[in-house]
């Protein structure tokens, strides 16, 4: 393992759950290791599949996607579709063999600043050791 | 004119048998001759081979004459049927009472445009027809006369032939179940076990039944020697397709290997346009959202050490997966049409079969089903969250009708 490997992980977070959890995490100063690129989303839902396959193959060594709890979505439906389009996509890295273990999706709500914290430092510390992505060097895409 | 009793299907199914004696296609064509002639339908789409070529064309016909150059399983699969269907329907239901003869990879495409919205089946009777293959598009124009003749050999003996594509000799769909419950298609030919004396005539919904009827057919024929004989092929070609589809994982997949399989890629997107589930009016991957500025290109270079042009293609792939993969009916089209010889329905294929799995999905062979994207179900893949609180409940087994 690469001692000085800073991952860099994209993360999507839907505004009205796993953002405002990320914002309570932050304002009870827990401590988040600073690989994440946070893009702010409306809805998981809004994560489509050439957001987290451009962010892949342009370097990402991790992509997490975070919003509400089922049935907690703030549109209600939103993170259903969301989880099936991401089963859909981690199925397709897993019958390509393409690191499928980069690729995380996580339930977040907006009182849990503690679970952020969590989720985003394990899914940091998965990636630290699975090292960088294959595709950060790949001149052939 | 059979009485109206008659046209219930009786249990079990049984088919209308048409003798064979100068072949099975003269015997099929011979069919639609006499449903032009009585007007049982007003025009019929089928292959037709095309003047001056080797080609073939799909023509929707009235005139009974034309049907001299038809073959309702011709050797190559020029244009994918799905896609003419949809072509014609696209904008709203025909008015006109017509058939189309499809292979089983064409009338699963048609059901998927149907679910997509894409294609409308009122007043069109869907013929889908036992298929063994398909020659490769590239080698027929290559050597047409060798070709033809392996075709037929392929279709003497019905269980996979080298001389057909890849996901043809490993395509265990090569015909389709013929419940009135879940239908694909109106009527079905079966051919299989019974090539050599007569065709079988299956109808599945009431339109089939309808124009057997109107032929004066009787659906009197057990199905079972048919039915047995495509148990045994579908054996040979399912255990086939696990073993190729197992050893083609592990050359094809892996980052590195993944995009080596397109290195060879000039991007020209033909295996995107002939896909019969990529209807889209204008593809994405063609759209100018995926192109950046040419600061972008060069910080990239310069990332990298270099930068391949034409750019995107794995994105293009990827993504077009991510767009269709579920939906796929491993029909061959984009392989047939790449002038790189990239092995891209294999790809595909492998693709399409373990994501259709893990949501317990076939495409094509129900119309009543919905899309699997345009659906969801509240508790169900737990297991692609992270944390897991649950157990896995969407099971891996396949829904198996034949
Ligand atoms: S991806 Fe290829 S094999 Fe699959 S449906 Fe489209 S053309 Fe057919
Ligand atoms: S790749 Fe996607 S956007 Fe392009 S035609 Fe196919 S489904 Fe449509
Ligand atoms: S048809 Fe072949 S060369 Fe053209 S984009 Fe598809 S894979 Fe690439
Ligand atoms: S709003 Fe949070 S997942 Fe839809």
């Amino acid at each position: 393992m690469d001692k000085d490997f800073k991952p860099n992980i994209v993360g999507f977070l839907c505004n009205w759950c796993s953002y405002a959890g990320a914002d309570l995490a932050g304002s009870n100063k827990l401590e988040i290791k600073p690989f994440l690129s946070v893009v702010k989303v409306m809805c998981s839902s809004r994560v489509n599949s050439n957001l987290v396959l451009t962010s892949f193959l342009w370097g990402a060594d991790g992509v997490l996607i975070a919003g509400c709890h089922p049935g907690d979505c703030h549109y209600e439906k939103g993170n259903y579709y969301a989880r099936r389009r991401f089963a859909l996509l981690k199925k397709i890295m897993e019958s390509l063999n393409l690191e499928p273990q980069r690729l995380q999706l996580s339930w977040v709500s907006a009182s849990e600043g503690k679970r952020y914290a969590e989720v985003v430092n394990k899914f940091a510390e998965d990636i630290t050791k699975i090292g960088p992505s294959p595709f950060r060097k790949n001149q052939n895409l | 004119m059979t009485a109206t009793e008659n046209i219930k299907i009786e249990k079990p199914p049984k088919g209308a048998s048409i003798p064979a004696k100068e072949g099975i296609k003269k015997a099929i064509l011979g069919v639609f001759k006499k449903a032009l002639e009585t007007e049982a339908l007003d025009a019929i789409m089928i292959p037709v081979k095309v003047p001056e070529t080797e080609s073939y064309a799909w023509v929707l016909l009235k005139d009974t004459t034309l049907l001299e150059n038809a073959d309702p399983l011709p050797p190559v699969m020029t244009i994918q049927g799905g896609k003419v269907l949809s072509d014609l329907t696209k904008h709203g239901k025909i008015n006109k009472n017509i058939a189309a003869v499809l292979r089983p990879c064409e009338t699963r495409a048609a059901v998927e445009l149907f679910k997509l919205k894409q294609l409308h089946f009122e007043n069109i009777t869907l013929i889908s027809i036992d298929c063994p293959g398909a020659i490769p598009l590239s080698e027929y124009l290559a050597e047409p006369e060798k070709s033809k003749k392996s075709f037929d050999n392929v279709l003497d003996k019905w269980d996979g032939d080298d001389a057909v594509r890849k996901v043809c000799q490993i395509c265990y769909r090569f015909s389709l179940p013929t419940l009135t419950n879940a239908p694909a298609s109106d009527l079905h030919i079966g051919l299989s076990g019974n090539t050599k004396d007569d065709v079988l005539l299956i109808p599945v919904t009431p339109k089939g039944e309808k124009i057997l009827e109107r032929l004066d057919l009787k659906a009197d024929s057990s199905l079972q020697k048919w039915e047995t004989k495509i148990k045994e092929i579908k054996k040979i070609k399912s255990q086939r397709r696990k073993k190729f589809n197992h050893d083609f994982k592990a050359n094809i997949s892996g980052p590195e290997k993944f995009t080596a399989v397109f290195d060879g890629c000039i991007n020209c997107h033909n295996c995107q346009s002939v896909c019969p589930i990529c209807y889209c009016q204008q593809c994405y991957f063609d759209s100018a959202t995926t192109k950046l500025s040419s600061e972008d290109y060069f910080r990239r270079a310069k990332e990298r050490g270099a930068l391949r042009f034409p750019l995107d293609t794995i994105l293009f792939h990827l993504g077009r997966m991510s767009h269709m993969a579920l939906s796929c009916v491993s029909c061959g089209a984009c392989e047939d049409a790449c002038p790189m010889s990239i092995s891209v329905s294999q790809v595909f294929s492998l693709v399409g079969e373990q994501t259709q799995q893990a949501f317990n999905y076939t495409p094509g062979i129900n119309r009543e089903e919905s899309l699997a994207l345009q659906d969801y179900l509240e508790d169900e893949f737990c297991e692609v969250e992270t944390p897991s609180e649950c157990e896995p409940t969407n099971s891996n087994e396949v829904k198996e009708n034949v």
